[in-house]
C-alpha cells in the first residue's frame, strides 16, 4: 500500500478506495491513486489486472458498459466525478482519451479535429485551433496540404497522432492514453514517445502500456497492479518510476519488471 | 522436445501422410462440387425465369385488319390520279387510245395489248430505262408487269382427267391466244418448265419431245377454276376454245382475287385451278401440301401496262417512275418535270377507277406507307369511316386543325367551349400528322391481333406458323410485336390488349411506393435507434424485439387483413380523405386509397426496415463511438453525427430491399381493395389505384392470349423497376460507403 506523496492540491486526480464491478463481478478492489499534475504517469501490469479499467473509470468510459459501476471516490478538482450532479459529458470534455486503436473519425483530417471543439461550443478561429492542435500532436506539417482528406487515408502511426490531435483540441486537463503505440511500428512509437513528453507541459498524462521499456523510458511514475485470486485487481506499487525500476519495494514488482511473470 | 513430437507416431507419416492429406482434399472437392451444383440449380432457375417472361413479351403475331392499309393508299393515289388537272379517265380503253394519238402532250397508260392495237399512232415510253417486251416483262426488268400463273395440284391433274386434259390443252395453246387478249406470252422455256411440271404431276409416260395426245372431243367432268382477275381473260379464252373444241363437261370461273383462289386452292380444297398473278407463297405452298396438294405451278404470260404518247410526241423516249409520279399527280406542265421538256401542260388519259389496271399502276408507282400519307387525307379517311359520334368525341378530346372543325359545328363547339366543363380539345394545339395516323390506324385499319406466338416459337417454327395462320386466318399477316414498347409503358389500361399499356399501374406502384417509404422509412429507422442505442436490456424491451423478428415472417395477407380493418374501415375519415376535405369527384374509392395501400405495406415492410437498421447500427464499430464520447460528445451527438452515418449504407440497403418486396406484393393490397380494372391516372394519396403486380394478376387471368403477352411485358416493366432500385441501393452504398473511407 502506498502513501501519499504529494502535498494537497498538487495531483491532477484522485481514486479514493476504488472498487469497479461488472456486474457481480469486482474487476478491481480498492484502488487509492493520486496522480500528480503535468506528470507522466505509467500504469502497468499483466494481462486482466485491470489497469484498463482504472484508466477508464478516471473519465467515466466505463459508463458505457451498462453493467458497470464503480463504488469509492474519483476526485477531480476537488470533487468526485461519479457524484449524481457531475455529467459525464462535463467529465470527458476535461478528461481526454486515446485509445489503444488509431480510431479516427471517418471525416476529413480537419474535421477530426474540429468536431469535438465545434460539439463542445468553441466559440475561437476553428481553423487556429486545427492548426495548433495539429502542431502540438507533430501532425501539422505532414498533413497540412490535405485536411480535406479522410482521417482514414493516414499511416496509422500519423492516425494515432491525429487522435491525439483531437483530444487536446477540446483543451482538456488530463490525457488517458490506453497503450497508445501497440498497434503501431517501433518508430511510429518512437514518435508518440516523444510526443508524449512534450504534451506533458500542458498535460497531466496518465498511460496504460505492456511496453515495460516505454513505461520506463516515457513516464514519471509508475503504479504496478496485479491480480488476485478472485481475479480482482489491485494496487501493488507506486512510485517514482525511477525507483520503482531500480529498487522496487514489492517482490512482485520485481519479479514483473524483470520479466519473470505477466 | 520439437524433435521428440516430430518423431511421435502419433501423426501419419509417409504414404500414409500423402493418402491423410489426398482425403481431406477430397472432402473439400466434393463440397465445392455440392456448392457449384446448388449455384447452377440458382442461375438456371433466374434464367429460365427471365427467358419464360421474355420468351412471351416478343414474338410473332398473325395480324388481321379490317382494312388493309395498302387498299387505303392506293385509293388515295387512285383519287390523286383521277383528279389531277387536265385528267380525263375512261374505262374504254379505245377512247384513251384514240385521245392520246391526237396530242403531242398527252401521257397516258393502258394494257400492253391496246397499245399494240394503236402501234400506228402510239408508241410506248421506256420506263426507268427499260423498253417494254415479252422479255423484260417476264424477266421483272420492267417495272410496270407482272406474271401470270396457274396452279393446280399434283393429286388434282392424276384424279380429275378434266383438269389433266384442260391444263394440257391450256398450255399446249396458251401462247397462241395470249397476245390477243393483250398479254405477253411467256417464253419457250417458261412454258417447257410449265409442261415439264404438269408431266411430272400428271405420271404420264411419254418419250422425250412427245406429248400426249389432247382430244377435248366428248370429254366430260367438272372444273372450278378461281382467282385472279387479270388472269381471268386469258383463261375464259382457253375455256371457250376448249370447250369449242369439244369439251362437254362443265367449268365455273371465278374473279375473287390471288389469294383468295389459292386459298381455295390450297386450304379449302374447292378449287381446282387457281389464277394467280403472282408466285405461290411458301406459306400458302406449305398450307397445299398439308391438305395433300402438291402445287403445280404454270407459267402462261405476262401482263405489263404500256406507259404511251402519241407518236406526235418528239421529246418524250424513257421516264423514271418519280418522274411517272410527278406526271400523274401535280405536274401541271412538262417543264416542271424535266426543264428539256416542253412548258406545255399535261394532259393525261388513265383507265377509270373500276379498272384494275389503275390499281395495279398506283401500287406500282406510288408505293407508300399509310403513315407518309398527308395529314388531310389521314383526317379524311378517319371522317370517312368513323361515326359522327366518335370523330366529335376525338375532336373534343384534340382538334384536328387549329384553324377548322372537322366534325362538330361551331356553334355547338363555342358552346361547349364556354361551359363549366370545357373539353381538353378547347385547350390543346391540334394532332399531329401522326397522331392522325395512329387514329386512322386504330379506328378504320383496326389491326386485330388473332394469334400470338412465343419468341422461341417465333425463330424456330416459322415455317409452321405460317401454316397455322394461312389455315385459320388467311387474311391476317404475320408481324413481329414487341409486346413491351414505350407506347405499353405510357399507355393507360385498355380492355384491348393491343392497345393496353401500364401507365396507370407504374404510376399507381410509385405513388403506393412513395407513402410506403415516407411511412415506414422515419418510423423503422427510429425503432431501430432506440432499440439499439436506447433500450435498456429488460424483458419489456426484450419482448419487443422478439415481436418485431416475429413480424418479419408474418404471411403479408395478414397485413391485408389488418390494413383493411385499420386503414381502410377504421380510419375511412382520415384514409379517404375526408377529414382533409379531399376527397375525389365521382370516386367510390371511400378508404380504399393509395393512402390505405401505402400504409399497409409501410407496416409490412416495417419489421424488415427495423431489422436491417439494427443491424447497420450494431456493424458501427464501438471504437467510433468512444472515440465520439472521448471528447465529450452527449449520446445524440454520437448517435447522429458517427452512427446514423456509418450506418446509413446498410440501413439504406436494408430499406431497398425491403421496398422491393413491397413493389413485388399483390396479396395485400387485393385485400385493401387495389383495382383490377382502372384507367385514369392517380392523382394523389386519396385516388383509387392499381399497382403492377395486381395488373399482372389480372392479366394473366384473362382468358384471351394476348393478354398473358402483355403480363409478360408488364412483368419486365416490373423487374425493371426492381433492378433500378436495387441498383441505386448499391450506388448509395457504395457512394457513402466511399466517404467513410
Amino acid at each position: 500500500m502506498s502513501t501519499p506523496f504529494f502535498s494537497n492540491g498538487d495531483y491532477a486526480i484522485e481514486m479514493r478506495n476504488g472498487n469497479i464491478y461488472y456486474g457481480n463481478f469486482r474487476a478491481v478492489r480498492n484502488i487509492n491513486l493520486q496522480l500528480k499534475a503535468r506528470q507522466i504517469t505509467a500504469l502497468i501490469g499483466p494481462s486482466g489486472c485491470g489497469k484498463s479499467t482504472v484508466l477508464r473509470a478516471f473519465n467515466r468510459m466505463n459508463d458505457l458498459v451498462p453493467t458497470s459501476r464503480l463504488e469509492g471516490e474519483v476526485l477531480f478538482q476537488g470533487k468526485n466525478i461519479y457524484e449524481k450532479d457531475v455529467d459525464p459529458v462535463e467529465v470527458r470534455r476535461r478528461i481526454g482519451m486515446v485509445f489503444q486503436k488509431p480510431n479516427p473519425f471517418p471525416k476529413s483530417i480537419y474535421e477530426n479535429v474540429a468536431w469535438g471543439a465545434k460539439i463542445n461550443g468553441f466559440k475561437g478561429n476553428m481553423d487556429e485551433l486545427v492548426e495548433q492542435s495539429l502542431r502540438q500532436a507533430a501532425l501539422w506539417d505532414e498533413v497540412k496540404d490535405k485536411l480535406k482528406q479522410s482521417g482514414l487515408s493516414l499511416s496509422g502511426g500519423q492516425q494515432q497522432r491525429l487522435c491525439i490531435a483531437r483530444t487536446i483540441a477540446v483543451k482538456p486537463e488530463i490525457i488517458l492514453m490506453d497503450e497508445p503505440a501497440s498497434a503501431l511500428d517501433p518508430i511510429a512509437t518512437l514518435r508518440i514517445e516523444e510526443l508524449i513528453q512534450t504534451l506533458k507541459e500542458k498535460y497531466t498524462i496518465i498511460i496504460v502500456t505492456h511496453n515495460m521499456q516505454q513505461a520506463a523510458r516515457a513516464s514519471d511514475y509508475t503504479a504496478f497492479f496485479n491480480m488476485d485470486e478472485d481475479r480482482a485487481g489491485y494496487l501493488v506499487e507506486y512510485g517514482r518510476t525511477n525507483d520503482i525500476f531500480t529498487n522496487p519495494q514489492n517482490e512482485l514488482t520485481e519479479q514483473y519488471i524483470t520479466g519473470r511473470f505477466g | 522436445m520439437a524433435a521428440q513430437e516430430l518423431n511421435s507416431p502419433a501423426y501419419p507419416e509417409g504414404d500414409a501422410l500423402k493418402g491423410q492429406i489426398a482425403n481431406r482434399h477430397l472432402v473439400g472437392t466434393v463440397w465445392r462440387s455440392i456448392f457449384l451444383g446448388a449455384t447452377i440449380v440458382a442461375i438456371i432457375a433466374l434464367v429460365a425465369l427471365v427467358y419464360n417472361v421474355v420468351d412471351e413479351s416478343f414474338g410473332l403475331v398473325a395480324v388481321q385488319n379490317d382494312v388493309e392499309p395498302e387498299a387505303l393508299v392506293r385509293a388515295f393515289f387512285n383519287d390523286e390520279l383521277l383528279n389531277s388537272r387536265n385528267t380525263f379517265a375512261s374505262e374504254n380503253d379505245d377512247e384513251l387510245a384514240a385521245a392520246l394519238a391526237d396530242d403531242p402532250y398527252a401521257i397516258g397508260f393502258f394494257g400492253y395489248a391496246y397499245y399494240r392495237e394503236n402501234q400506228d399512232s402510239l408508241r410506248t415510253l421506256r420506263v426507268n430505262g427499260i423498253e417494254p417486251n415479252a422479255e423484260t416483262a417476264e424477266n421483272g426488268r420492267y417495272l410496270l408487269a407482272r406474271p401470270l400463273f396457274i396452279y393446280t395440284a399434283q393429286n388434282i391433274v392424276r384424279q380429275n382427267p378434266a383438269v389433266s386434259l384442260f391444263t394440257n390443252y391450256y398450255l399446249t395453246y396458251v401462247s397462241q391466244e395470249i397476245e390477243s387478249v393483250g398479254y405477253f406470252p411467256a417464253s419457250e422455256s417458261s412454258i417447257a418448265a410449265a409442261r415439264q411440271s404438269w408431266i411430272q404431276a400428271d405420271g404420264i409416260e411419254v418419250g422425250l419431245g412427245q406429248w400426249p395426245v389432247i382430244n377435248p372431243a366428248g370429254a366430260g367432268g367438272q372444273i372450278n377454276i378461281v382467282g385472279s382477275s387479270t388472269v381471268y381473260p386469258i383463261t375464259q379464252r382457253m375455256v371457250d376454245k376448249f370447250e369449242a373444241a369439244g369439251f362437254a363437261g362443265q367449268i365455273n370461273i371465278q374473279v375473287v382475287g390471288t389469294s383468295a383462289g389459292l386459298r381455295a386452292l390450297c386450304i379449302d380444297g374447292t378449287a381446282d385451278i387457281a389464277n394467280a398473278s403472282r408466285a405461290i407463297k411458301p406459306a400458302e405452298f406449305e398450307a397445299c401440301r398439308s391438305i395433300g396438294r402438291l402445287p403445280v405451278e404454270m407459267r402462261v404470260g405476262t401482263d405489263a401496262l404500256a406507259v404511251v404518247v402519241s407518236r406526235a410526241n418528239s421529246f418524250l423516249n424513257n421516264v423514271t417512275d418519280d418522274q411517272l409520279r410527278e406526271i400523274f399527280t401535280t405536274a401541271e406542265t412538262w417543264a416542271e418535270v424535266d426543264p428539256d421538256w416542253p412548258n406545255e401542260p399535261i394532259k393525261r388519259y388513265i383507265p377509270g377507277a373500276d379498272s384494275g389496271t389503275l390499281d395495279f399502276f398506283t401500287e406500282v408507282i406510288f408505293d407508300e406507307e399509310l403513315s407518309n400519307l398527308p395529314k388531310d387525307t389521314l383526317v379524311e379517311i378517319l371522317a370517312d369511316s368513323i361515326s359522327l359520334g366518335l370523330g366529335r368525341r376525338l375532336e373534343r378530346e384534340q382538334r384536328f386543325y387549329a384553324d377548322r372543325l372537322v366534325f362538330e359545328s361551331q356553334e355547338v363547339w363555342d358552346e361547349v367551349c364556354a361551359g363549366p366543363e370545357p373539353p381538353t380539345g378547347c385547350t390543346l394545339g391540334e394532332r399531329s400528322s401522326y397522331n392522325v395516323y395512329e387514329l386512322v390506324l386504330e379506328r378504320v385499319v383496326n389491326p386485330d391481333v388473332k394469334l400470338t406466338w412465343t419468341l422461341t416459337d417465333s425463330l424456330l417454327r416459322r415455317a409452321d406458323i405460317e401454316l397455322e395462320m394461312q389455315r385459320q386466318f388467311p387474311n391476317a399477316h404475320l408481324q413481329f410485336r414487341a409486346w413491351l414498347t414505350p407506347d405499353f409503358i405510357v399507355s393507360p389500361q385498355s380492355s384491348t390488349p393491343e392497345f393496353a399499356g401500364v401507365r396507370t399501374a407504374i404510376l399507381g406502384t410509385l405513388w403506393v411506393v412513395l407513402i410506403t417509404i415516407a411511412f415506414s422509412f422515419p418510423v423503422g429507422v427510429s425503432a431501430a435507434i432506440y432499440l439499439e442505442e436506447y433500450a435498456q436490456d429488460n424483458w419489456l424491451n426484450r419482448l419487443f424485439q422478439t415481436n418485431i423478428n416475429n413480424l418479419a415472417g408474418v404471411p403479408s395477407i395478414i397485413y391485408g387483413m389488418l390494413g383493411l380493418a385499420i386503414f381502410v374501415r377504421a380510419l375511412e375519415a382520415f384514409t379517404s380523405g375526408a377529414v382533409f376535405g379531399q376527397v375525389e369527384a365521382n370516386t367510390t374509392a371511400n378508404g380504399r386509397t393509395i393512402l390505405s395501400a401505402g400504409l399497409t405495406l409501410g407496416l409490412l415492410i416495417l419489421p424488415i426496415i427495423i431489422i436491417n437498421a439494427q443491424e447497420a447500427i450494431r456493424a458501427v464499430p464501438s471504437s467510433l463511438r468512444q472515440a465520439s464520447y472521448g471528447i465529450g460528445a452527449t449520446k445524440w451527438q454520437t448517435v447522429w453525427y458517427h452512427v446514423l452515418p456509418n450506418a446509413l449504407p446498410g440501413i439504406l440497403t436494408g430499406t431497398i430491399l425491403a421496398l422491393s418486396r413491397a413493389i413485388g406484393e399483390t396479396a395485400p393490397l387485393v385485400v385493401v381493395g387495389a383495382s383490377t380494372f382502372i384507367t385514369i391516372d392517380p392523382s394523389g394519396p386519396f385516388s383509387k389505384f392499381t399497382v403492377l403486380p395486381i395488373q399482372i394478376y389480372q392479366w394473366t387471368s384473362r382468358p384471351q392470349a394476348e393478354f398473358r403477352n402483355i403480363a409478360a411485358a408488364a412483368i419486365l416493366v416490373l423487374l425493371a423497376l426492381l433492378l433500378t432500385l436495387n441498383a441505386t441501393a448499391v450506388l448509395l452504398r457504395n457512394k457513402y460507403s466511399k466517404q467513410l473511407t
